[in-house]
């Protein structure tokens, strides 16, 4: 086999725990995760003449793997459709800009710093699926927006504002999680006080 | 504080953080918030949500996967 082959497989096959934690991202469960990665793999060994050596081998597979997953899975899955995603009124975008007062932004900043690993994976895979994915794609895998457009299939512009969506119900759920986690240490203090 | 530049900076935060803006509006957001205490604290949220974010990767792939995959990159090598 030529050497240019060798390359794609070596290089393909580097990027399989990427592939992996993102299938887990869209799926949302294990075995079916893996199963969209071996679907991937099997697509994109079976088109590699349709790769041009040089460009991004890395987000032509995920690219590979969203089409993958859109058209396999997600139709089994009881997901909100994209169109669904889609349709959420452009509160975010329209609405001019503000910060918080900076007692309510140090509030908050200590708020996030108790938060733990499993809880901001849980906050992020109750997010509507493009979200969680232009997230997932931008501050996980470390995509440029030109690069989600790509995998994604959609304008860098409509990247943006999934990115600005998500992350602000990111920035939502975290926070109802940081509340309710500093209610239970107060019981929990509470409680400790009233049983010394 | 200008209104205006608050503004300007806030909604281009994300792009800040994610790298995404031409070197003079970098410079110039730069120097805003150096200058605003209340815009540097919504930088710093929305830069630990995106730290949070990141931390939550490192997934690895099962072996049983790994080797599904090898195979069936075998059953392509022989077919070609």
């Amino acid at each position: 086999m030529s050497e240019t082959a060798l390359d794609f497989e070596v290089e393909a096959l580097s990027y399989m725990d990427q592939l992996y934690g993102a299938a887990l991202r869209m799926t949302r469960n294990g075995a079916d995760a893996e199963d969209l990665v071996q679907e991937t793999y099997a697509k994109a060994f079976a088109a590699q003449d349709k790769f041009t050596p040089g460009t991004n081998l890395k987000a032509w597979l995920y690219r590979i793997q969203t089409n993958a997953f859109i058209n396999t899975y997600r139709k089994k899955q009881r997901e909100p459709k994209r169109s669904d995603a889609e349709q959420v009124e452009d509160w975010q975008l329209a609405a001019a800009a503000e910060h918080t007062s900076s007692g309510l932004a140090s509030a908050e900043q200590e708020a996030l710093d108790g938060l733990g690993d499993d809880e901001v994976k849980q906050a992020l895979n109750d997010l509507p699926e493009d979200f969680r994915m232009a997230v997932y794609l931008s501050d996980v895998e470390g995509f440029a927006y030109k690069e989600i457009a790509e995998i994604m299939d959609t304008p860098v512009g409509t990247v943006m504002s999934r990115l600005h969506r998500g992350r602000k119900l990111l920035r939502e759920k975290l926070s109802e999680y940081a509340a309710e986690r500093g209610f239970r240490d107060k019981r929990a203090a509470s409680k400790t006080v009233k049983e010394v | 504080m200008a209104g205006g530049d608050c503004s300007e900076a806030l909604d281009r935060l994300f792009e800040y953080i994610d790298d995404e803006l031409p070197q003079e509006e970098v410079q110039k957001i730069g120097a805003h918030l150096k200058s605003c205490p209340p815009c540097e604290a919504e930088h710093q949220i929305k830069e630990k949500i995106k730290a949070l974010t990141s931390r939550t990767g490192g997934d690895k792939a099962p072996e049983d996967l790994r080797a599904r995959v090898l195979a069936s990159l075998r059953a392509v090598r022989e077919d070609a």
